[in-house]
């Protein structure tokens, strides 16, 4: 490898490209696009329908603007909407007969898809710019009653399930991100834990972008019936490009009575170079409703990556004494950008939510927290608790604070703290006088300050985690 | 639905004004005009949606001029002061008795033109067809003696109207004023009082200001105060107003030399149907600066409260310390309390930090106190007091503060 190239893979371990031949849909946003992805994967009419619907709703919507770090107007007729490696055009079957080349990708990216076959313990779903390209684990998931697919599998085989709660959470008339992805969705994951049944290991997805001037428009959807739990987990990288690449992904969860649903996201896609050249515009939209009484969703975030990141996963908890929870790591180093944060809608009886959000910015970066605590006139003794704290490096970075607090209940207890500081110098200056040096001892602070976050991790995802937090601050000090 | 128009021939109607006022005046009509009332869908009215209040309260409003005479007023007569006497809004007579008159001046307030054109459209209607406020400017070194009490007198006959006016307060190095602004309505009617007040404070001085009124009303007010602040300055804003049918204070400071010090402070009561907003902008724009909020809301019946406050750090503002605390006590079943504590933040070595809470009454307080021997109600008030006496405390002032309790107390025992 030439010592440029060394030079840049040390800033991004995941910046390679693989050379793999591609279909690729036609460029531009039309009908006829719609139509192609829709038929290549074999959807039947109903689904079609309501792409084009959300298509219709989409003519006549204007991109959101009230967000903090603002991007160049993209161009939507200058993506590809589709893009799929070629060889996985007839599904496989097992692993075996999975593109080598493919499987070479996963195990460079840190997720060898033939180790976790044989290391039971997480199920995979490896999406590969617009389709899945290999789900691990399936016969022993079957044998629960779990379905762990893509979607675009779900609903040719689980239509009923699919029609019923497919933009239940998301209405395609959301906003325009989400009516977007509503449109041109092309894969994503799709789950369903059956009545009463505990998901017995974690199901995982890992999301790559590998084509290039492709947008990325997965949807997930999970739904956890009555009594059931399920822990996911979601990562992300891309190659490194110079120019910016959407991913607009809309996530839908549904809770059930005395369901629980634990997301978890590490994302790292490529967040540009040090200068803010390219990146990934990460607009998502990932909502959860808990719908049944008692039931959980708890949301975990960690983003390392992406030029802009733009999301605020959220619960909506209909079901009484349901349950909300936000744990979230922004880190932003060099010319990245994060408005991040959550919406907590309390409308049931006893109610519960809680949030705590880590924001670290250092470089010429910005970090915003933006959430929402909506406390209903009806959701009696409804609680909440924010804690926002964040981290400063350096006086060119920004740290920001927005959040909206409604209360229209006088039996609720709403609680809201936030800090902003630096980097103790006395902690540093103990760290070093130990034999740490400077960037060993900001990585040790840092991650003493997301612990609370980290600690809600699964523990396969905990350790990458720790290890991603120190290497996003690499070189913010000196 | 309100069919609210304003010629441009109201601007002519003023007197005395350059040709380049006239013409900064019209801009801010046409602005105006263009957007009418603010609704919720700009971000700084997202809670109380003006345009709709005014809608539902108004079916016509007029901006002509009304006359201020009155043939007498009832002083104060707690403690010993000087004032200034505002009739709708206009400078009617002032009177220091207690202080050295050379050090004061005192006039009409009609300049309308070192004003920057802002997005806000109360505040453009305001630079439109502000006329004859209060300008009052403190010499260096002099330091009032007695409370400045500014009495905002509204006659009995205002109704249906839109009162604009502009003040300002401008204090010269190593000067202090006390200020209390209080307000007698004696409109039984609904009207608008749209203000503007300019502060301007220089090194080493000192403003103290404290916001109360007589008694409930049914005006809505919309106040917009811009604060300079200097080197070493310390401002304090206590608010009190609490039974105005509506009313929204927007805070901008601008801490503009070191170590300058700036304090909000509020503690209301609302009831009925009232609504109430305070929004701050703090801006630490130099180091050393320090800043406080704090505002705690007791909301009974269908109450609204609000509170938007931001604080923004320049990045050159290092060793900031800024604080701020919003706490809201709901005892209505409809009452309801918004805040949004915003910060915005470029330098690394500060100090800042927020907190919001909102709850009921504490049951374990309540318990306590009944078992004492108090019935329920005198427990719940018992409790109300000590929330908002912690704001109270702030008064130097013994005969001040002694006043500032009573009229709170009137307040909480019409509960």
């Amino acid at each position: 490898m030439k010592q440029q190239e060394l030079e840049k893979t040390k800033e991004y371990k995941y910046g390679f490209t693989t050379d793999i031949e591609s279909i690729r849909a036609p460029k531009g946003l039309n009908e006829g696009v719609i139509k192609f992805i829709s038929n290549i994967k074999k959807e039947p009419k109903w689904m079609l329908d309501w792409r084009l619907k959300a298509f219709n709703r989409l003519k006549n919507m204007k991109e959101p603007n009230w967000q903090k770090p603002k991007y160049p107007k993209i161009n939507y007729q200058d993506l590809y909407y589709y893009s799929a490696p070629k060889s996985t055009k007839d599904k496989p079957k097992s692993l075996d007969e999975v593109d080598p080349k493919l499987l070479e990708t996963y195990k460079k990216l840190g997720i060898s898809l033939k180790e976790q076959e044989k290391l039971a313990g997480v199920a995979v779903d490896a999406v590969f710019d617009s389709v899945s390209v290999a789900t691990t684990f399936k016969d022993k998931l079957t044998e629960k009653g779990i379905i762990f697919c893509p979607i675009s599998e779900a609903i040719q085989k689980h239509p009923d399930l699919v029609k019923k709660y497919l933009g239940s959470v998301i209405p395609i008339t959301d906003h325009y991100f989400a009516t977007l992805n509503s449109a041109v969705f092309t894969d994503g994951s799709f789950v369903y834990v059956p009545e009463g049944i505990r998901c017995p290991m974690e199901l995982s997805t890992y999301f790559r972008i590998n084509a290039s001037e492709t947008g990325q428009f997965e949807r997930t959807l999970i739904i956890a019936d009555k009594g059931s739990y399920v822990s996911y987990l979601e990562g992300c990288t891309a190659p490194m490009r110079d120019e910016n690449q959407l991913h607009a992904a809309n996530v839908e969860l549904v809770a059930l009575d005395d369901a629980e649903i634990k997301y978890s996201t590490v994302q790292n896609w490529y967040p540009g170079d040090k200068n803010g050249k390219g990146g990934i515009y990460n607009f998502v939209t990932k909502r959860g409703a808990c719908r049944g009484n008692n039931s959980k969703i708890s949301w975990t975030q960690v983003e390392t990556g992406s030029a802009i990141t733009w999301k605020y996963p959220s619960c909506i908890l209909q079901g009484d004494n349901s349950v909300g929870e936000f744990y979230s790591i922004a880190i932003t180093n060099n010319y990245q950008k994060a408005d991040t944060g959550t919406k907590m809608i309390h409308l049931g009886k006893n109610t519960k939510s809680k949030i705590i959000s880590k924001g670290i910015s250092a470089g010429n970066a910005d970090n915003t927290y933006r959430g929402l605590v909506d406390i209903n006139k009806k959701a009696i003794n409804a609680r909440n608790y924010t804690q926002c704290d964040s981290l400063l490096m350096g006086n060119k970075c920004g740290a920001h604070t927005v959040p909206y607090i409604k209360n229209k209940n006088h039996s609720s207890i709403i609680e809201h703290e936030a800090t902003t500081s630096k980097i103790n110098e006395d902690q540093l200056y103990y760290c070093n006088q130990r034999g740490l040096n400077q960037e060993e001892a900001i990585g040790l602070i840092v991650n003493g300050f997301c612990k609370e976050v980290l600690q809600q991790l699964p523990m396969e995802f905990a350790v990458e985690a720790q290890k991603l937090v120190g290497i996003s601050l690499e070189g913010s000090v000196g | 639905m309100l069919n609210f128009e304003i010629n441009s021939k109201e601007i002519d109607k003023i007197e005395k004004i350059s040709r380049e006022e006239k013409d900064f005046r019209i801009k801010n009509l046409e602005f105006f005009k263009t957007i009418g009332f603010p609704n919720k869908r700009f971000e700084d009215w997202k809670f109380s949606d003006f345009k709709n209040i005014v809608d539902n309260n108004f079916n016509e409003l007029a901006v002509n001029k009304v006359s201020n005479d009155i043939s007498n007023i009832d002083l104060l007569n707690d403690f010993n002061h000087n004032y200034i006497l505002l009739v709708n809004g206009s400078l009617h007579s002032s009177n220091f008795q207690y202080e050295d008159k050379d050090k004061i001046k005192i006039s009409s307030y009609n300049n309308n033109i070192d004003y920057k054109v802002t997005k806000n459209p109360l505040v453009c209607l305001n630079h439109a067809l502000s006329e004859n406020g209060y300008f009052i400017e403190i010499k260096e070194d002099y330091k009032f003696k007695k409370v400045l009490v500014i009495y905002n007198y509204f006659t009995e006959d205002i109704k249906n109207k839109i009162l604009n006016n502009k003040n300002k307060i401008k204090l010269n190095k190593n000067s202090e004023l006390h200020v209390i602004e209080y307000t007698v309505n004696k409109s039984k009617f609904k009207f608008i009082n749209n203000s503007y007040e300019d502060i301007v404070l220089d090194d080493n001085s000192k403003l103290k200001n404290i916001y109360l009124q007589n008694n409930k009303s049914d005006g809505f007010f919309h106040k917009f105060l811009r604060n300079k602040l200097s080197s070493n300055s310390d401002y304090s804003n206590l608010i009190f107003s609490s039974g105005l049918k509506f009313n929204k204070l927007d805070i901008e400071c601008d801490l503009v030399g070191e170590k300058a010090k700036c304090n909000i402070l509020s503690g209301l009561f609302l009831n009925k149907d009232e609504h109430q907003e305070i929004k701050t902008r703090i801006n630490h724009l130099f180091p050393n600066c320090k800043s406080f909020q704090k505002v705690k809301n007791v909301l009974s019946s269908q109450s609204k409260g609000i509170f938007q406050g931001k604080i923004y750090v320049n990045d050159i503002a290092q060793k900031t310390d800024a604080y701020q605390l919003s706490k809201a006590l709901l005892l209505g079943d409809h009452a309801e309390f918004n805040s949004k504590p915003e910060l915005e933040i470029y330098a690394d070595d500060v100090k800042c930090s927020h907190g919001s809470t909102s709850g009921s009454i504490d049951e374990n307080s309540l318990h306590y106190l009944m078992t004492r021997g108090l019935n329920k109600e005198n427990s719940t008030r018992l409790l109300i007091k000590g929330f908002l006496n912690d704001i109270v405390e702030f008064i130097k002032s013994k005969s001040i503060k002694r006043f500032v309790e009573r009229k709170l107390e009137e307040q909480v025992n019409g509960y």
